[in-house]
């Protein structure tokens, strides 16, 4: 870019007049001489780079031997590309072209606010209507009985998921993946469901552990009281044990658990779905054949081996059918 | 303040007692269980005659001179291993059965991979059964054989005597269950609510894993502690180490079950209760109790937690047998094979019925009237 002229800030050049005629500049005019200043140095500073870039190809390409047809092909396309760069740097840096770009880069920030107006006020509702919810989580969890904490707190977690969070994760996607998204979001709720469940499955077979060391106290007490405590270690554990696997024997013939292992195992199969369907939207683009082929494959092979299998039994029931009407006939008569 | 009813010199002093012993335990363990342990099962020498798929019949080694004519297929269930009736010199129902001269078979289901799970009980009872019988047949030169059933195998070698009645000589039935409408039994309740379909959809075959940790979960004050427990207070005992070893390898050793089979038992069985009422369908064939008139010896545990004594108890009355013995021993479910009170209630008993019953070949049996319950403490 040898023909490019240093460019003389306008206000600086303006500055050599008398002070007293010179008015103070607005805010405006103070922000419009800032942003032109900066981009002022960037485009010159890019200028010299692509020049540079050109400078340095030019000089390699001299210095290549006999470049073969293809790299030769690669390396003036490159080199097209640096002096298109090149020129279009040197274009743009001239002074006045300089001056309408940079006026025209004031409006875009108004302009950029313009644009992105209504898209940041749907954030802010969208982000309002979530903290809404996450001050409703405590009413729904209201009904459950926070005094019985110990048994309820699963139950309110899969409720407040149900009922605030989840909606979220089902927002309908869009577009061209919108199955792909939406098969995720799908695993990601199951799983979420299979947590809460689990959790709750988790702490119900706790509790008999709890209880039994409470009923464990209990009894110490009353022995204490007669004078009856175990002399050895061995002696309390047993105790402890019976306790223990009475208070499993009620919780496991108990319908709440009954429910529970039934809604946990459920919600097991149904997360293990989810995450199968997921796992075959990635394994699609891999050589390797899914579950999902592999027992379309296994059913049909069963399918054939057991037409085989019956066929097979009844030619040998044939067979020996014949063989026995053949001794039959054979059999010399008196 | 009040002086304690017990005096603490006592507690401490046992307490004291109890941390010298463990240090000693302790110390013989680290040479016992760094030591060379006998610990394999299933050891009793087999030659494998016949195969299908995954499936493989045992022949054992005969060491006395046969004392039964028939033979007999042991049946064992599609869940754990059948390595159980051999799990160690001593208590092992398979040497007993061949020292009295049993000439003796046994089902080996082999580990069901996914490609088995299309495999419904048709296809096991109708299908593997049923050629393992007719070449039983042709090998040993016997027109009938007899049939035991354990467990869940029981309840298949009760299905399939009812369809293929004129091959079975002597039924015999060990922890089978065939009336699944109780309460006796967790299995029972917990089955009742469990939603087959999204399991088998889910999963394919049912994990072996998955079913232990269910059996676990049946009582797990003495599966899960008391049972480590107790390894920790006997780990200086190497005889004590090698059985204990040998059992966790078995009940750990759970190949899946095939899923087609695990949805029909779960909904015909434990949920609708069909065999014993008759209206069980297996293939094309409704299964009809009635159709069985061999003699039958159904053993089963008072003390059995997965299939209680009220889930076997129901099949004399829904059969036409009319040499039917029940017996009731004051064991669990897996103690009826291995426990060593058992020992002498349990093969030798078999062995003793199907002698009384041996010579009877292709005649008609005489009628024993033996119908009820015999308790054996």
């Amino acid at each position: 870019m040898s023909d490019s002229q240093p460019i003389q800030p306008i206000h600086a050049a303006e500055s050599t007049k008398p002070e007293v005629t010179e008015p103070e500049p607005t805010e405006s005019e103070a922000s419009k001489h800032q942003s032109r200043t900066i981009l002022e140095n960037w485009i010159k500073s890019s200028s010299k780079f692509w020049e540079n870039m050109a400078e340095e190809w030019t000089d390699r390409m001299a210095e290549m031997p006999s470049p073969d047809k293809s790299a030769a092909k690669l390396a003036n396309a490159w080199f097209s590309t640096m002096k298109t760069m090149q020129s279009m740097a040197s274009t743009v840096s001239e002074p006045r072209k300089m001056e309408l770009i940079s006026d025209g880069v004031n409006p875009m920030p108004e302009l950029f606010v313009k644009m992105m107006a209504p898209a940041w006020k749907s954030f802010f509702n969208l982000q309002k209507d979530f903290f809404a919810r996450s001050t409703r989580v405590g009413e729904s969890a209201l009904s459950y009985n926070f005094g019985n904490l110990d048994k309820e707190a699963f139950k309110v977690f899969t409720d407040m998921y149900e009922k605030e969070f989840r909606r979220l994760l089902l927002v309908p996607p869009l577009g061209l993946t919108r199955v792909y998204q939406e098969r995720m979001s799908h695993a990601a709720d199951r799983f979420n469901l299979f947590q809460g469940d689990v959790s709750e499955f988790l702490a119900q077979l706790f509790l008999p552990i709890e209880k039994s060391m409470k009923i464990m106290q209990e009894e110490l007490a009353a022995m204490a009281d007669t004078g009856n405590l175990p002399g050895n270690s061995k002696a309390y554990y047993q105790i402890w044990l019976k306790i223990l696997e009475n208070s499993y024997m009620t919780l496991f013939k108990s319908p709440e658990y009954t429910k529970t292992l039934s809604k946990t195992l459920d919600s097991l199969a149904e997360f293990s779905v989810a995450r199968q369907e997921m796992l075959y939207d990635y394994l699609q683009f891999l050589p390797i054949p899914t579950d999902r082929d592999m027992d379309e494959l296994y059913k049909e092979i069963y399918l054939l081996k057991k037409r085989i299998k019956d066929l097979e039994k009844q030619s040998k029931s044939k067979v020996k059918e014949t063989n026995k009407l053949f001794v039959k006939k054979s059999k010399p008569r008196n | 303040m009040e002086k304690p009813k017990v005096s603490l010199d006592v507690l401490f002093s046992a307490l004291a007692d109890d941390v010298e012993q463990t240090q000693e335990r302790v110390s013989k363990a680290k040479e016992v269980l760094t030591s060379p342990l006998d610990t394999e099962i299933g050891s009793t020498p087999y030659e494998v005659v016949y195969q299908e798929d995954r499936v493989k019949l045992k022949h054992y080694k005969s060491v006395a001179t046969q004392q039964v004519k028939t033979p007999m297929l042991i049946v064992y269930a599609l869940i754990n291993r059948e390595t159980m009736l051999d799990l160690q010199p001593g208590r092992s129902v398979v040497q007993t059965l061949l020292n009295s001269g049993v000439d003796l078979y046994m089902i080996d289901w082999g580990y069901p991979t996914r490609k088995d799970r299309y495999l419904t009980i048709d296809d096991h009872v109708n299908g593997y059964m049923d050629n393992v019988v007719d070449f039983i047949c042709e090998h040993s030169g016997s027109p009938q054989i007899n049939i035991m059933g354990i467990c869940m195998g029981g309840t298949f070698s009760v299905i399939y005597s009812a369809l293929h009645p004129e091959k079975i000589k002597n039924l015999i039935t060990t922890v089978s269950p065939t009336n699944f409408d109780t309460d006796q039994g967790l299995l029972h309740i917990w089955m009742k609510g469990l939603n087959a379909d999204s399991m088998v959809e889910s999963f394919g075959n049912i994990p072996g894993d998955f079913m232990n940790l269910g059996f676990l979960l049946l009582n797990p004050a003495r599966l899960i502690i008391d049972k480590y427990v107790g390894f920790w207070e006997n780990m200086d005992d190497k005889s004590f180490v090698e059985n204990f070893v040998r059992m966790e390898k078995w009940i750990f050793d759970s190949p899946d079950i095939p899923g087609e089979t695990f949805r029909q038992f779960v909904k015909d069985f434990y949920q609708d209760n069909l065999l014993i009422q008759n209206k069980l369908v297996i293939g094309d064939q409704r299964v009809d109790l009635k159709n069985i008139t061999m003699p039958i010896l159904n053993f089963y545990g008072h003390f059995d937690h997965l299939v209680p004594p009220d889930a076997c108890n129901k099949l004399a009355d829904a059969v036409s047998s009319e040499d039917v013995q029940d017996i009731c021993l004051e064991t669990g479910h897996i103690g009826i094979y291995v426990s060593s009170k058992t020992q002498m209630q349990f093969a030798p008993k078999i062995v003793e019925w199907l002698k009384e019953r041996d010579d009877a070949v292709n005649q008609d049996v005489d009628v024993i009237d033996i119908r009820g319950e015999t308790r054996i403490a």
